[in-house]
């Protein structure tokens, strides 16, 4: 079974995706920030990191950054999931390492079809 | 899996019914709010730093998203707003105004509206238009052009289209179908009439919100919006075609946007789908497998598969370590309350079987049975840790009161013309979440009227040599096994002569010689008011009474302390929770008592002497130069009494409600923590009683109302 680091600040969204993704048939972490997420990844390798941009402590795009200097998750395919599509926002994704990016609101079909496209 | 089409309501997805997250959107989406409002009411104007705005930001950004996600399109509208204004200010493009900080506050009022609407209370839709208006104004004030013209530099252009999305302010159904399109514009021989789309949604503020996608640059003639919507399509395409000619323009539902970077770690083969919502990176790590053009992709998401394992090869995926991950969830945990009283209900059976145990254990040889003793004294410490920890689990912070006051007396000054600054201490003190619940109408009741009838105008605070800005001072502490809350002022105080004057023409039974304490008791009188004019703030006089009435059926007391001209305190005592005490158990002949612990003083074998009898019946005792009324319990309880040699010798002192009595008793039996039962709920109102309690010898025991015994002493 593959393992995902679900990252977002709101517990509403973190339920709907974890919920999600384990309907999907996926092992779910969560975590509250990027800060958290951090200390976790620091504990148990994961297929996939999605996280959310905006949060306190921690942003996604600092979390893609210090990810990627580890050693253990310079190939791991990380998501940013953000409100804002633009592509300023995209480049700050892509120079920190990120895989890509998903737009919320997005509905649960949607981001089990992009999971698909990174993990099988 | 279902293949929803884009159309389907935003409350279905992948199967999965997004309802069953709802509530934890409100819960949160509320939190989120009451966070912003407290920062938006300590925010400096002058100098709002950083962190806060950043904050403030964040509380706005998260109740959107999660609107967005599960489909309430007003709320998300709003915030959307909010959202806008709260990033000019954070990226310092806007300096905060006060008139920000109100429309920010007002808009937080309407979206707690809007979400209980969402949650099925009151079912008229809540008007934010003249809102959304005033919003889109500050934005664009800070812009300095309002109403600017069309040919505006492109990056402003795109500031104000983000800021110019609409209300959709749908009135009939709860949960509205919020659409994300693409409309794509084109070839068009002038790019920049798709500029007028702009303007299109800017003037009807039904239509929703476009942005563009393409970062404002069309690629050979065309350009790529996004648009979001509940508009029906061909109803969309029709308005746009006062613009741009009906061949130019292809709606497309956009799927909710991803996008992978192009050769990034883990991206999928084809490198940018045409799907705007989401990405991967080119190169970047991770990204999805295949044979990519980019065979510069390093063998994504796989942890090189050590080649000494032969039998791996064919998964070139190793299985990651995840025993770990299971253990590390999310950090708090909501529970119903029922479950927690459910677990406090069992506890305190436990307790009264622990204590029955610990009475049994007492007659026994513990040289014989010193493991069974040693074992009892283990579970009496377990026990009480237990029932401590359980406890602590309906103890919630002060804070929680105290923090709908800033709000409420900012709105309360304004009306009355009034400067009122409040200051409030140890919010953090914790207590009992059904006290908290009980004591925060009393509470508002009195922040209410300190500003009202306490603190004046501030023309007239000059006058008196006052600071123009009243202070009103919230304070929290624990005192012994209860905990105090006062409420403060620096108003004009209580004026001793009109109270009394008041009394009279009520024709309250007063006199000159009562002492201020009784005076200012007054106030707790029914139909009482002192305020010469009835005011739309603070009631008619009822309220003061009522107040005083919830505080004593919470186990609690007030007193209330002044000086004209100066303020007043009223200082609220409450006992820590309502469920659990620790008493005193007095024996008088066969019965047995229970004391509050927390009204217990002292102690003390009577002699020969000590008590006096003055004016006919009342006895008292003097206790180091004071005189205090004797109670003989057994004749107030009428307590049988066979053993005529023995007479009750042991005297208690307890205090409530500012006065002292002595209680005559047979004997001490011991302290211990005891599991309240109520008495009116299963029986009957007895005067003089506060509820009962279950012995650890299976007796029930009576708890004592000593604010009742003490107040009877002094008639």
């Amino acid at each position: 079974m593959h393992s995902i680091l679900a990252v977002d600040d709101s517990a509403s969204m973190r339920q709907m995706v974890s919920f999600t993704l384990k309907n999907a048939g996926f092992n779910v972490v969560e975590a509250v920030d990027g800060q958290d997420a951090w200390d976790k990844a620091g504990k148990a390798d994961f297929d996939l990191v999605l996280t959310d941009q905006n949060m306190p402590r921690m942003d996604g795009i600092s979390l893609t950054r210090k990810l990627r200097e580890n050693p253990r998750f310079k190939s791991t395919p990380i998501l940013i999931l953000t409100t804002e599509s633009s592509d300023q926002m995209k480049q700050a994704g892509r120079a920190a390492g990120a895989t890509g990016w998903l737009v919320k609101p997005f509905d649960p079909s949607k981001l089990i079809e992009v999971i698909g496209k990174v993990i099988r | 899996m279902g293949e929803p089409s884009p159309h389907s309501a935003a409350s279905q997805g992948a199967g999965i019914d997004l309802s069953q997250f709802f509530q934890v959107f409100f819960e949160e989406a509320g939190e989120n709010l009451e966070r912003m409002e407290q920062m938006l009411l300590a925010i400096d104007i002058e100098a709002a730093d950083e962190e806060t705005l950043n904050a403030i930001f964040r509380c706005a950004h998260s109740v959107k998203g999660g609107a967005a996600t599960f489909g309430f399109a007003d709320v998300a509208e709003l915030t959307h707003q909010m959202e806008t204004l709260l990033d000019k200010l954070r990226r310092h493009e806007l300096q905060p105004t006060t008139a920000m900080v109100d429309v920010l506050l007002e808009s937080g009022d309407a979206l707690k509206a809007q979400l209980a609407r969402h949650q099925g209370s009151g079912d008229d839709p809540i008007e934010t238009e003249a809102l959304l208006r005033t919003i889109r104004a500050l934005v664009e004030g800070g812009e300095g052009g309002v109403g600017a013209p069309l040919a505006r530099p492109l990056a402003v252009q795109d500031a104000v289209s983000r800021g110019a999305c609409a209300s959709v302010s749908s009135p009939a159904p709860i949960v509205t179908t919020v659409r994300a399109l693409v409309l794509t514009v084109g070839p068009l021989a002038d790019p920049r009439q798709a500029e007028n789309l702009f303007e299109l949604f800017r003037e009807i503020p039904d239509l929703g919100t476009i942005e563009p996608l393409d970062g404002g640059q069309a690629i050979d003639g065309v350009r790529r919006l996004r648009i979001v919507t509940t508009t029906p399509d061909a109803e969309l395409i029709d308005l746009c075609t006062f613009h741009v000619a009906r061949e130019a323009l292809r709606l497309e539902p956009a799927t909710e946007g991803y996008g992978f970077h192009a050769g990034a770690p883990g991206a999928p083969p084809e490198p940018d789908p045409p799907d705007p919502g989401y990405g991967f990176f080119e190169n970047a790590p991770g990204g999805p497998q295949g044979q990519g053009d980019e065979a510069v992709a390093p063998a994504p998401a796989a942890v090189a598969a050590p080649p000494v394992v032969p039998g791996a090869a064919s998964t070139p995926r190793t299985a990651p370590s995840r025993p770990a991950a299971s253990g590390a969830e999310s950090s708090t945990l909501r529970v119903s309350v029922e479950k927690v009283d459910q677990l406090i209900n069992l506890v305190g059976e436990l307790v009264i079987t622990q204590a029955m145990l610990a009475q049994t254990g007492k007659g026994v040889d513990t040289a014989l049975y010193q493991q069974l003793a040693s074992g009892l004294a283990d579970l009496e410490r377990n026990t009480r840790d237990l029932q401590e920890a359980v406890m602590s689990i309906r103890m919630i912070p002060m804070s929680v009161v105290f923090n709908r006051f800033p709000r409420m007396l900012r709105d309360l000054a304004g009306k009355l013309g009034k400067k009122v600054e409040l200051v409030t201490q140890g919010e953090a003190t914790e207590l009992d979440k059904g006290v908290i619940e009980k004591i925060t109408d009393p509470l508002t009741h009195l922040v209410r009227n300190s500003c009202d009838h306490g603190i004046e105008l501030p023309a007239e605070r000059l006058a008196r040599g006052k600071p123009e800005t009243g202070i009103v001072t919230l304070v929290a502490s624990h005192q012994g096994g209860s905990i105090v809350i006062e409420v403060r002022d620096d108003g004009k105080g209580l004026s001793r002569r009109k109270l009394l004057a008041k009394a009279r023409e009520r024709g309250l039974d007063v006199h000159d010689g009562m002492s201020d304490q009784d005076v200012y008791g007054l106030i707790f009188a029914p139909g009482f008011s002192t305020a010469s004019e009835v005011t739309d703030v603070s009631g008619r006089g009822v309220g003061m009474d009522v107040v005083k009435k919830n505080i004593v059926a919470l186990g609690g007391s007030v007193e209330i302390d002044s000086a004209e001209g100066h303020g007043m305190t009223v200082r609220v005592r409450l006992p820590l929770t309502l469920a659990i005490m620790d008493g005193m158990s007095v024996g008088v002949a066969d019965e047995c008592y229970i004391l509050p612990l927390s009204s217990v003083v002292e102690s003390f074998q009577v002699q020969p002497g000590m008590i006096r009898t003055i004016g006919g019946s009342g006895r008292v005792v003097e206790v180091r130069d004071e005189y205090m009324p004797v109670i003989d319990l057994e004749r107030v309880f009428d307590v049988p009494r066979f053993d005529f040699e023995k007479a009750a010798d042991i005297m208690v002192v307890v205090e409530a409600e500012g006065g002292r009595a002595a209680l005559l008793v047979d004997e001490l039996i011991g302290q211990q923590q005891i599991v309240v039962k109520n008495l009116e709920a299963n029986y009957r109102r007895v005067d003089d009683v506060s509820g009962a309690t279950i012995l650890g010898d299976g007796r029930v025991a009576l708890i004592l109302d000593v604010g009742a015994l003490v107040r009877r002493s002094r008639h």
